[in-house]
């Protein structure tokens, strides 16, 4: 006798049949407590950060609170198109999807935990907005439509990312919609540091009866996104869901593995797969110039390859100007996203060298110096780092954070050092799961993913401390720091070049 | 032995305390074609391998180009080597890797556009080597080995993945690089690929 449950959903009785061993007392027990345990820890912090909410906004922050909401918002959206978001495990997505099952039915579980991603993920950023905007009155209806808000712009934009996985009509609207978050973005952090900074603290100024209207509004559209997304679950191409999952099984495989190398190798080599590229002769100039720049020339090809990349690369340039204006002038936060940022563009262009690392065959075919190879590598992502660098202290410096006038001038003189952090970043070998775990009083370091993280910043780090020096003593006249700076920056890169280049074939 | 490239003497060697290749003796003259064949396990590619100074303590005594072979730059200027498929510059086409060879290589034996021919890859020429089937990434590889200069060419299994077409057409490019002077050790299975090269043929047995 089979029971009436699983004649109605076949599909949901056979996975949850074969999904793992069923919930036990003591699993349901271990739950409820930790739960119990999270809200009696978490639960005055939160009720206290709430109330702390009932104030009028800040309007020089504004602008700079609102910007990092909204790229935070474009963040979850991208993620979400860019995983999927509808994925299976690879079992399920092999033999379950291209079955004759009721697709909504094997996709059932997957939708239900991105809903459950997209409720939670809402009411962060509605909790974010409104402590940017502050509550100057009725603070109940203010958190209320915060949330309501947030929760529908998370399930709306979820719900959206489904339906841009069935139909590319959608995807594009999708991107759009990124876009235009995007520029919002940007728009509130320029509104915030100039003369429209009045139109934001008029924003925050609005009754909490609109703000609770436009949440309604607000709701009722991602009702019917979350509708017409239940509805496209049946009708999403096997090969989206399969190309999707067989994304997210090897993302996560090599998360679990914690080889976070491996993710790059991937996404490198997924952007690149199936591509036609407009073959270009090497220049003369640069064949002149010798063989190992010769053979470096193929970064700068390939970081022009990707103008969208760079370009976002470059609007980041202004995150750390926009958390300078955020946090009211504070330098601490804003100099260590611009130390990052910086690092990020120098290994943006270390391609080749985490290739040669990895498998050095083709290196031993071309049979070029190791040393000057290196160093001819290092010039890029020197380049980058250090233009990246002076854009963010020229927006730093625009709204007012920087102390002194020669500050900017920390910018570039640092970029070698980046630039060997980022190299020895590129040739380090996978994390070596055999080294030993500590135990600490805050609990266990597995040793090896902490040394695999830490190779190319400690160089990094290292060879900026004149920099790292300037933040915490924060002199009057930083020229001769930024002597020290050039001079450890080079060095350090000079020495990785000699030391470095001669393991490289 | 004026003319040998190649004298290897009674090497051995053991992975893992298994013996992988027992007393091996091998000598290669200038121009010759050695094809060293035997069944999977008898340590052809360890063998290629010891020969490229890629196992470190190698038992015997082994010498190329008069001295031990080292895994070395001044090495490598000589010696090409092609075992597996290399792990290739992402974002360069096909064209381009063969671009950046003869860019780096300045006395480079052929043009791109008569390498593109010869390995018949010139349809394939603006994509990803990733977007290439198994069989033309070999003949990248191979390609990217001969558009260079070298005195020696070591091949682990040259016709894995090509097609019998493609292989007749591969034992006339290797003829031809051995009458210019180079010289070619390869490990293969195929035996009619060695006898249309007209290599010398060296069986190795399975180490006990």
């Amino acid at each position: 006798m089979i029971p009436a449950a699983a004649r109605a959903h076949p599909a949901l009785a056979y996975l949850r049949a074969h999904r793992g061993r069923p919930a036990t007392w003591s699993d349901r027990y271990t739950t409820m407590f930790g739960l119990v345990v999270a809200a009696a820890v978490l639960g005055r912090p939160v009720v206290e950060a709430i109330a702390g909410l009932a104030r009028h906004a800040d309007p020089t922050r504004l602008g700079a609170g609102l910007a990092l909401v909204t790229a935070a918002y474009a963040g979850l959206l991208i993620l979400a198109r860019t995983f999927g978001p509808v994925v299976l495990p690879a079992a399920d997505a092999s033999w379950l999807v291209t079955s004759p099952l009721p697709r909504r039915a094997v996709l059932g579980r997957t939708a239900s935990l991105l809903l459950s991603a997209a409720i939670l993920a809402g009411a962060v950023l509605g909790l974010a907005a409104l402590s940017v905007f502050g509550a100057p009155d009725r603070l109940g209806v203010r958190l209320a439509a915060a949330l309501v808000l947030g929760v529908a712009a998370g399930v709306g934009g979820m719900a959206t990312a489904v339906l841009a996985q069935r139909s590319p009509a959608w995807d594009t609207g999708l991107q759009v919609v990124i876009a235009g978050v995007l520029s919002a973005a940007v728009l509130a952090a320029v509104l915030g540091a100039g003369p429209g900074r009045r139109i934001l603290a008029a924003v925050s100024e609005a009754p909490a009866s609109l703000g609770a209207a436009v949440a309604g509004v607000a709701s009722v559209v991602a009702a019917f996104l979350l509708r017409w997304a239940w509805a496209a679950l049946d009708r999403i191409p096997a090969h989206r869901i399969l190309a999707s999952s067989t994304r997210a099984a090897r993302v996560t495989s090599a998360a679990g593995a914690l080889d976070p190398s491996m993710l790059t190798w991937i996404m490198e080599d997924a952007h690149w797969r199936g591509r036609a590229l407009r073959s270009r002769p090497w220049p003369r100039l640069v064949a002149r110039l010798g063989r190992a720049p010769a053979l470096a020339w193929q970064e700068w090809l390939r970081v022009g390859r990707r103008p969208g990349r760079l370009m976002a690369l470059l609007g980041g340039a202004a995150l750390p100007a926009v958390c300078a204006n955020a946090t009211g002038g504070e330098t601490g936060l804003p100099f260590g996203m611009l130390l990052c940022g910086a690092l990020t563009a120098a290994a943006m262009c270390t391609g080749g060298v985490r290739r040669d690392g990895g498998d050095p065959a083709l290196a031993r075919m071309l049979a070029v110096d190791g040393r000057a190879v290196m160093a001819a590598r290092a010039v890029l992502p020197a380049l980058l780092a250090a233009s990246w660098s002076v854009l963010a202290l020229v927006g730093i410096g625009a709204v007012g954070a920087l102390p002194a006038d020669g500050w900017w001038l920390l910018g570039p003189a640092p970029a070698p050092a980046l630039a060997a952090g980022a190299l020895r970043m590129a040739r380090r070998p996978p994390v070596d799961h055999a080294m030993p775990v500590i135990d600490t009083p805050g609990g266990a370091v597995p040793t090896g993913p902490l040394f695999w993280a830490l190779t190319g910043v400690d160089l990094a780090l290292l060879g900026s401390l004149p920099a790292l020096a300037v933040l915490v003593t924060r002199p009057t006249d930083v020229v001769p720091y930024v002597v020290a700076q050039a001079v450890a920056g080079a060095g350090v890169l000079g020495a990785y070049v000699l030391v470095a280049g001669r393991a490289a074939r | 032995m004026a003319n040998a490239i190649i004298t290897a003497r009674g090497v051995g060697l053991d992975l893992g305390g298994v013996p992988v290749l027992r007393g091996v003796d091998l000598a290669v003259d200038s121009g010759e074609i050695v094809a060293v064949m035997g069944e999977n396990g008898v340590g052809k590619s360890t063998l290629l391998r010891c020969l490229a100074g890629m196992h470190p303590l190698p038992r015997g005594e082994i010498d190329v180009f008069g001295g031990p072979p080292a895994d070395r730059l001044d090495f490598w200027q000589r010696v090409v080597r092609v075992g597996d498929e290399p792990a290739w510059y992402p974002g360069l086409s096909v064209r381009e890797h063969l671009e950046l060879m003869r860019a780096v290589q300045k006395d480079a034996r052929l043009t791109v556009e008569e390498t593109l021919d010869t390995f018949e890859l010139g349809a394939r020429a603006g994509l990803s080597p990733l977007s290439l089937s198994t069989g033309q990434r070999q003949r990248l590889s191979l390609a990217m080995a001969l558009l260079r200069p070298s005195r020696l060419l070591l091949l682990d299994e040259p016709e894995r993945g090509l097609d019998a077409g493609f292989r007749k057409r591969l034992a006339v490019i290797l003829r031809g690089y051995a009458a210019e002077g180079g010289t070619v050790v390869m490990a293969t299975h195929d035996a009619r690929l060695a006898e249309i090269m007209g290599a010398r043929v060296i069986t190795l047995r399975v180490a006990s």
